[in-house]
């Protein structure tokens, strides 16, 4: 018989936590709650737009700027849940919203959707998870990637190798060689929005794309590092999805910017359940996975604690 | 390997409705599709990293494998979304006294 490998979803129908049927129920898409949800977010967009601009040349801009940049940095979660092509049922509209996302977060779109893939593959195994956040082993590391420097050093980094044509080997581990050109040329346009960005306001010289855009985003980016790590960092780096990833109990206002991606055990065991799905699914999956109860901070707490016990 | 030939899969009413379903045959593991155009068979391994696309989401036209979403035809097996590039492995099948049968080397 053909090899198939065990996934997350295989493993719990298997062993009972849900039926095919329930999962066929979960797995049922529509364009609908995205549609919501994105004049929601538009709202709220345009909401904190209008704060930064109302308190311009006060101090209030700095709060008002970070609040945006909060929000504009939950861009990854709407892009993320198009990558599985969940966000939407219309096929093409998760590559349009994820793409534009993309622009948005620096993060191009395509090249993000094959390395999560390999994130889903390898879940927290060293050396072959490519979005593994290793746990700190100090404090300063600890401090040190919540200030998001790591982060963009890296990202930078990608995007001006693929710009120039280059995919490390890392890079082709998990990018098919038919997409190879596909990936630097996503880095160019990229590449080519930006320095379009940059020349209009040259020729408008206006500051708009920095105060309500660049700025808010560096500035929001910390708060998107410190919920990434509540996903996996401090869970055990083993294959058990069981126990490698943590699901946090929110509240409403963070469910809706992270497009319910808390629920992220429940993501990693079908990855295919839209994001409206995922409390319902998180209901009958309750007990087979882990839930941190305490949420976001309870999280850190855990993260913290264990740095505490290791740290020299 | 034998030459292809005519073998007995699973009858017709112990299919998921409008849906995959999962069947071993040999050292074949198949998903059976019921779909808009009828019944159609493919290896069940998707051609991407291996999961099993039975697991998966199916719309009566396309299967979407549960691991990376990407997505087949049912009647060609043509890869339509990445990751996934190769086609899937596609099977004749054909309904006889309400079983299906699938045409597979032994
Ligand atoms: S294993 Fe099917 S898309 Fe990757």
């Amino acid at each position: 018989m053909s090899h198939l490998v065990r996934t997350p979803i295989t493993q719990a129908l298997e062993e009972g936590a849900l039926t095919r049927r329930e999962l066929k129920a979960f797995m049922s898409r529509s364009d609908g709650p995205a549609l919501i949800r994105l004049a929601g977010w538009l709202i709220v967009l345009s909401m904190t737009t209008f704060a930064i601009w109302a308190s311009l040349g006060t101090g209030w801009v700095i709060p008002a700027m970070f609040v945006h940049g909060v929000v504009l940095v939950h861009h990854f979660s709407l892009q993320h849940e198009c990558c599985h092509y969940t966000a939407f049922k219309t096929r093409w509209a998760n590559d349009v919203a994820g793409n534009i996302c993309g622009l948005i977060i620096m993060l191009p779109n395509r090249f993000f959707r094959y390395e999560h893939c390999d994130h889903h593959t390898h879940t927290q195994i060293h050396g072959k998870d490519t979005e593994i956040i290793e746990m700190p082993q100090s404090y300063k590391e600890y401090w040190l990637y919540l200030s998001s420097y790591p982060y963009w050093k890296a990202k930078f980094s990608e995007l001006w190798r693929h710009f120039k044509g280059h995919l490390t080997p890392a890079d082709k581990r998990f990018v098919p060689r038919e997409e190879y050109s596909t990936i630097i040329w996503e880095a160019r346009l990229m590449v080519a929005f930006y320095l379009i960005v940059f020349a209009l306001s040259v020729y408008f010289q206006t500051f708009a794309a920095l105060w309500y855009w660049l700025i808010p985003v560096v500035m929001g980016e910390p708060v998107m590092r410190a919920i990434r790590m509540t996903e996996h960092v401090g869970r055990p780096t083993v294959a058990d999805m069981k126990t490698n990833t943590r699901s946090n109990r929110v509240g409403p206002v963070w469910r809706f910017l992270c497009w319910n991606m808390n629920y992220h055990a429940e993501h990693h065991y079908a990855a295919s359940v839209p994001f409206h799905a995922l409390p319902a699914l998180s209901k009958k999956l309750d007990g087979y996975i882990y839930t941190e109860p305490d949420g976001y901070l309870g999280a850190h707490k855990d993260m913290l604690g264990q740095i505490k016990h290791t740290s020299p | 390997m034998t030459e292809p030939h005519w073998q007995d899969l699973i009858a017709l009413d112990a299919l998921e409705p409008d849906d995959v379903t999962a069947v071993a045959l040999g050292r074949h593991r198949l998903a059976v599709y019921d779909g808009t155009a009828g019944i159609s068979v493919s290896e069940a391994r998707c051609t991407h990293a291996g999961a099993d696309l039975c697991d998966g989401y199916f719309d009566g036209k396309a299967i979407e494998c549960p691991l990376h979403q990407a997505l087949f035809d049912c009647v060609s097996g043509r890869a339509l979304a990445a990751p996934a590039v190769k086609p899937l492995k596609m099977y004749q099948s054909r309904v006889r006294d309400g079983r299906i049968e699938v045409l597979l080397p032994k």
